[in-house]
């Protein structure tokens, strides 16, 4: 909570001792739902890891048997690299060029309504639209990338290049989010400071260094945290762009569970790597946590 | 309340200066950059088959025809597009009212559980739906529904963003407009529905571009619970006309693509065109505060 923020339902008043069943009343429409296709699935989801559940045959538990076999799953371990790869491509790219954006837009020259919708609209349209225009534009021979730039990189279709191919949609995609988070936090940012800083005579860059972004560090935490959630998450791009292709070069960790999961019906393993991967996205939230402390000052 | 008001003041516009024109170029650029895809579909898509593959780059067809858009009418698309407009906008409608009314009880009422329901709703954000997609599509398959609406709606209802977005927003609400209510003998439930909500608007408006641009869009669960042509959404249904990359088997087939890329995209790059910027003050307003 930001201190100057008063916390209206702490304040001292008349009916402070109350408690108000009907509470209990706005919660549960919500909770009902919550709990059941959230909360017990995933518990559901940490039990069948340890089964052996598949299409024929009976469910037996197995213990670790699932994650002995994970050990030696050479293409499941390459769908985490890649995952690790798409992470460290993707998240500082959108970071990075999102703060641009947000701090373009937040000047309000002429022009800037436009760009604000331009920065989110990729956000708002479904994965198969990213699997068709990018595919179309990445074409080895015929996509505009290509012809544009005078190249004949093969960006999805060899080995070697199709995560930056995959990465270069994603990129597009995510941004807007995180555009909207930073040109939101800007616009919480005082003008009164800024201008303060102007008549001590910083120049731009020194008021962005010094003032802006020590200011907008949470958001710049919490942009950061969502964003490497929804990478290590990443799926739906690589599905329908490359289908973890060629040869599993693209492979991501949730691709790799679907085709466990739903074409080869192995349900028990693909729950086993899905705790797998809960408990990786947890242990990078936790190092997150660590390096940005939630402080209140 | 303040925020928007403060918000409002600061949307009068910049002139350029001498001093700024190197940075708004270089800032128009990328935004228009970023649009190139979208106007590059859409030229595309209405291009004849033998102008779409070529080695020059036109961005404005030479001929215009609708061909592409009538192959992909051969499709039932109509019905994919029903049936994702109907299970968005249902999905939307309870997600919104459903997070209304449990933001409204973590902001406003006293009970006892309030801070830690609040927390477990935060740390299930953590959480990945993909994760949790897997047990709860066996879940489903078990019990049969599949196939159908409610197996589509059903997941989504419960919204976490709605939930933080309407909290956010209701703790904003200065507490003599409450306190003036209860005195003249209102109900909570009165209270939210004939005061809270009506000064809510730029919070639903945030939630409903959110929630329905998130439920238009859904992808991994359709593609779980739909076996039926009759029962694909439109972006399970239009995934159809991708080429995965490398089979050129379907060399004239971008044309037809981009026409189904455009037919999915436009609504939501419409809506949000439309309430965009309602949109960007309430997610001020829920803001990045924590």
């Amino acid at each position: 909570m930001r201190t100057g923020e008063v916390d209206l339902s702490s304040r001292i008043n008349p009916q402070s001792k109350r408690i108000d069943w009907v509470g209990y009343f706005f919660v549960i429409p919500f909770f009902l739902p919550f709990f059941l296709f959230s909360f017990v699935s995933i518990v559901f989801g940490a039990f069948v890891a340890f089964t052996n559940w598949q299409i024929v045959g009976e469910t037996n538990f197995v213990g670790f048997e699932n994650f002995v076999k994970f050990i030696n799953d050479r293409p499941a371990w390459d769908a985490f690299i890649h995952t690790f790869y798409y992470a460290l491509l993707i998240v500082p790219s959108v970071i990075f060029l999102a703060f641009l954006g947000a701090l373009f837009v937040n000047e309000k020259l002429p022009g800037h309504t436009f760009a604000r919708w331009a920065f989110y609209a990729p956000n708002v349209v479904s994965a198969p639209v990213i699997g068709l225009v990018w595919v179309w534009m990445l074409d080895t021979q015929y996509g505009i990338i290509n012809q544009y730039f005078g190249l004949s990189i093969p960006w999805l279709t060899n080995p070697s290049w199709s995560i930056y191919g995959v990465s270069l949609a994603s990129i597009w995609w995510d941004l807007g989010l995180a555009f909207i988070l930073f040109l939101a936090g800007l616009q919480e940012v005082d003008r009164v400071l800024l201008e303060a800083a102007r008549v001590d005579g910083a120049r731009r860059i020194q008021s962005l260094r010094y003032v802006v972004v020590p200011l907008l560090r949470r958001t710049f935490a919490l942009i950061l945290t969502l964003q490497c959630i929804s990478t290590f998450r990443i799926f739906s791009q690589v599905k329908v762009m490359t289908n973890g292709g060629p040869a599993g070069s693209s492979s991501s960790v949730v691709e790799y569970i679907y085709d466990y999961g739903i074409a080869k019906f192995e349900l028990g393993y693909a729950a086993a790597l899905s705790l797998l991967l809960f408990i990786l996205i947890m242990a990078i939230n936790l190092i997150l946590k660590k390096i940005f402390p939630d402080d209140d000052k | 309340m303040t925020n928007s008001a403060r918000l409002l003041s600061k949307y009068e516009g910049k002139k350029l200066k001498k001093s700024n024109i190197l940075f708004w170029i270089v800032g128009m650029f990328f935004a228009l950059l970023w649009i190139a895809p979208f106007v590059w579909m859409v030229s595309t898509s209405l291009k004849p088959a033998d102008q779409v593959m070529t080695l020059n780059i036109q961005w404005i067809p030479e001929t215009f025809t609708l061909d592409s858009y009538r192959k992909v009418f051969e499709y039932p698309v109509l019905r994919w597009g029903f049936n994702s407009l109907f299970v968005a906008c249902v999905a939307t409608f309870l997600g919104v009212t459903l997070g209304a009314m449990a933001g409204y009880a973590f902001a406003r009422l006293r009970f006892p559980g309030n801070k830690g329901l609040f927390t477990l709703i935060l740390v299930s954000l953590m959480i990945p739906t993909e994760l949790s997609a897997t047990p709860l599509f066996i879940a489903f398959l078990k019990i049969g529904l599949v196939d159908n609406y409610l197996a589509l709606i059903l997941p989504s209802v419960a919204s976490v963003y709605s939930v933080y977005i309407f909290r956010q927003f209701f703790k904003g609400i200065p507490n003599e407009i409450e306190e003036a209510a209860i005195i003249d003998g209102a109900s909570h439930l009165q209270i939210f529905f004939r005061i809270a909500m009506p000064m809510a608007k730029s919070a639903t408006i945030a939630s409903i571009v959110l929630l329905f641009t998130a439920n238009w869009n859904l992808y991994l669960w359709p593609l779980l619970v739909t076996f039926n042509e009759e029962m694909k959404t439109l972006p399970i249904g239009i995934s159809q006309f991708s080429s995965i990359s490398g089979s050129h088997a379907q060399l004239t087939s971008f044309g037809p693509g981009m026409a189904a890329a455009t037919l999915l995209s436009i609504p939501s790059l419409m809506i949000f065109l439309v309430l965009q910027r309602y949109f960007v003050e309430g997610v001020t307003s829920s803001g990045v505060k924590g």
